[in-house]
């Protein structure tokens, strides 16, 4: 594999955990545009956990993926109180804050002769941790997919279980669900922390694999790409908001189209969602797929 | 005292703008249920192609302001089709994202043929600056503020004096009802989107004028605004996006001023944020955006 195949695939298996974490609100109802507000909290943590802290890879990880599940819980304590268009709003102007917020943040230590740290506007620099520990992309690439495999796993199980009934049950009608003596509130709160959680781990790879993370990186537009992808892709399965960002890779890489890629890309998804508002992969799909997959054909 | 005056003002003028905008957003949101990310690109689409004829044919200032209403008119009318129209009618997640596939469409297609960040747009006229007491007035601002409200007021007379915008408020309070009382709906959100375009179009035509400039960031730019300002004071209501508009901008020339350029938008988020979490109905609240509507349901 050459190293522009892996820095393609590498892309697409960070940008997937946003798109996850986006689809897992679009699950209960909520469109999130702010999930690239944990994304850059994360990168930012785990970045200065392995540079000023000196932990290990795997502690900065997880540092970062507690830390933006933990602001992702307590963001959402307030705004999921809000109705559909509101919270949308409300998350993108946590995000945009936070993206401001990195742009004054500066905090830098001297580390062997060298000032490393958050530099506001600059970015963080010298996020060097995969090159002192001699990974190599390929590595770093199993890394990404073993990280992003486990949370598959994890949303695959759920999906299946109590909890994935009770989290969709909780986006079809959520008076319907109170009803069932559940806890919405609980429901989404956590929902949502756990969205976090996963935009934070790929927020953690995504610092590490590109050494450097600024923060014009974390714009609107990444969260609402991310929000799209599991439109396009479709809100039947898991699998939905992958293929979304694999289509949205596969035409922004691919040279057919050359520099018309992005209007016949949002040509055809704007087509796409008039006959499937949902996605492709819907839920409609998927039960007629289930069902040729359960019923024994009669003859 | 008097710079506090005086940066209010500033962000009065600048706030005539946020308010146009904010106005047309409105009525799509307000009547058409309908958030159109691709409002500002339709907008940049027809400032772009004024610029492209003020470039290649040397239109003056009269013409370039009609081509730009056109053309913004041409892309709200396809974005309404394509985005809207056809779209399955509970389907609004999907009309949101398939707008946003069109916003970048649309953005792709003035980056194609504009390559450079910011182009040169004819001045309406000198920038004067005029001295009332030690305040400090621009002639052109002035003129602009005055248009702005003049076209505020033409609309809100429209909405309210006019059989047709009697029966836009009647879709807006209650579809099912409007069509069984015999309005023609289709005829009524096509109509809704047009005057939006237009609207946007004017106050594209005014900005671009004013700023002597446009950059190809200018749909992004405009879309945000247009969204806080809207939020701000309430949805949906034409004097809430107008009050939404004057406020954001006096807060953010007024942070320009004490806190500096970084902390501009920093401080306009966090108290829009702030705004939407405290008060979930938006600055008129909920006991007073009530009685607003019952006023617009009467008037």
């Amino acid at each position: 594999m050459d190293s522009y195949m892996l820095s393609v695939l590498s892309n697409i298996g960070m940008i997937s955990f946003l798109a996850l974490s986006a689809y897992l609100l679009l699950l209960v109802g909520k469109v999130s545009f702010g999930q690239q507000a944990y994304f850059a909290i994360s990168a930012y943590v785990s970045a200065m956990a392995t540079t000023l802290w000196g932990c290990p890879l795997w502690l900065a990880l997880f540092f970062g993926a507690i830390s933006a599940g933990i602001s992702a819980t307590l963001v959402s304590i307030p705004t999921l109180r809000l109705k559909g268009f509101y919270f949308s709003v409300a998350t993108l102007a946590f995000a945009e804050m936070i993206r401001l917020g990195l742009v004054i943040f500066k905090y830098q230590v001297e580390i062997d002769g060298e000032l490393v740290g958050p530099e506001g506007s600059i970015g963080f620099r010298g996020i060097r941790y995969i090159y002192d520990h001699n990974f190599s992309s390929v590595e770093y690439l199993c890394l990404i997919y073993g990280c992003l495999l486990v949370v598959i796993g994890l949303m695959i199980f759920w999906e299946h279980s109590r909890i994935g009934s009770i989290i969709r049950m909780t986006g079809a009608d959520e008076l319907l669900t109170e009803m069932q003596g559940i806890n919405v509130k609980l429901v989404k709160v956590l929902t949502a922390g756990f969205a976090g959680t996963i935009a934070g781990l790929g927020g953690g790879l995504y610092a590490h694999y590109l050494t450097y993370v600024g923060p014009e990186m974390f714009g609107a537009m990444l969260g609402v790409h991310a929000v799209s992808y599991g439109l396009i892709g479709g809100l039947g399965t898991t699998f939905g908001p992958l293929l979304g960002t694999l289509l949205d890779f596969v035409f922004l890489k691919s040279a057919v189209f050359s520099e018309y890629r992005m209007i016949i890309f949002g040509g055809i998804v704007a087509v796409l969602l008039i006959f499937k508002p949902r996605g492709l992969l819907d839920e409609a799909l998927l039960y007629k797929i289930r069902q040729k997959l359960r019923k024994p054909s009669w003859k | 005292m008097m710079i506090f005056l005086q940066n209010c003002i500033d962000g009065f003028m600048i706030g005539g703008f946020y308010a146009l905008f904010a106005l047309g957003f409105t009525l799509m949101f307000g009547v058409m249920k309908w958030t159109n990310l691709a409002y500002g690109s339709c907008i940049m689409l027809g400032v772009f192609s004024g610029i492209w004829m003020h470039l290649h044919f040397q239109l003056d200032l009269f013409w370039i302001f009609f081509v730009i209403i056109l053309i913004t008119v041409i892309a709200g009318y396809y974005v309404e089709r394509l985005c809207y129209r056809w779209l399955p009618k509970k389907a609004f997640m999907a009309m949101m994202v398939s707008s946003f596939a069109i916003w970048m469409q649309l953005d792709e297609i003035v980056r194609i043929y504009f390559p450079s960040r910011s182009y040169p747009f004819p001045r309406l006229m000198d920038n004067d600056l005029m001295m009332i007491g030690p305040l400090m007035f621009k002639a052109e601002g002035l003129l602009i503020l005055v248009i702005c409200g003049l076209l505020a007021g033409t609309i809100f007379l429209f909405l309210y004096k006019t059989r047709y915008g009697l029966a836009m408020r009647a879709v807006s309070e209650d579809p099912v009802a409007s069509r069984y009382v015999g309005i023609n709906m289709p005829s009524i959100l096509l109509g809704t989107s047009i005057i939006a375009s237009v609207i946007g179009g004017i106050a594209g035509f005014l900005m671009a004028t004013s700023d002597a400039q446009v950059s190809t960031e200018f749909g992004l730019w405009v879309t945000y605004k247009s969204l806080i300002a809207m939020t701000l004071a309430g949805l949906g209501s034409i004097r809430g996006a107008v009050l939404g508009g004057i406020i954001l901008g006096v807060i953010e020339a007024n942070s320009l001023w004490y806190l500096g350029a970084e902390y501009r938008d920093l401080v306009s988020f966090m108290l829009f944020f702030i705004v939407l979490v405290i008060l979930p109905g938006g600055l008129l609240g909920t006991a007073k955006e009530q009685k607003a509507r019952a006023a617009v349901r009467r008037g």
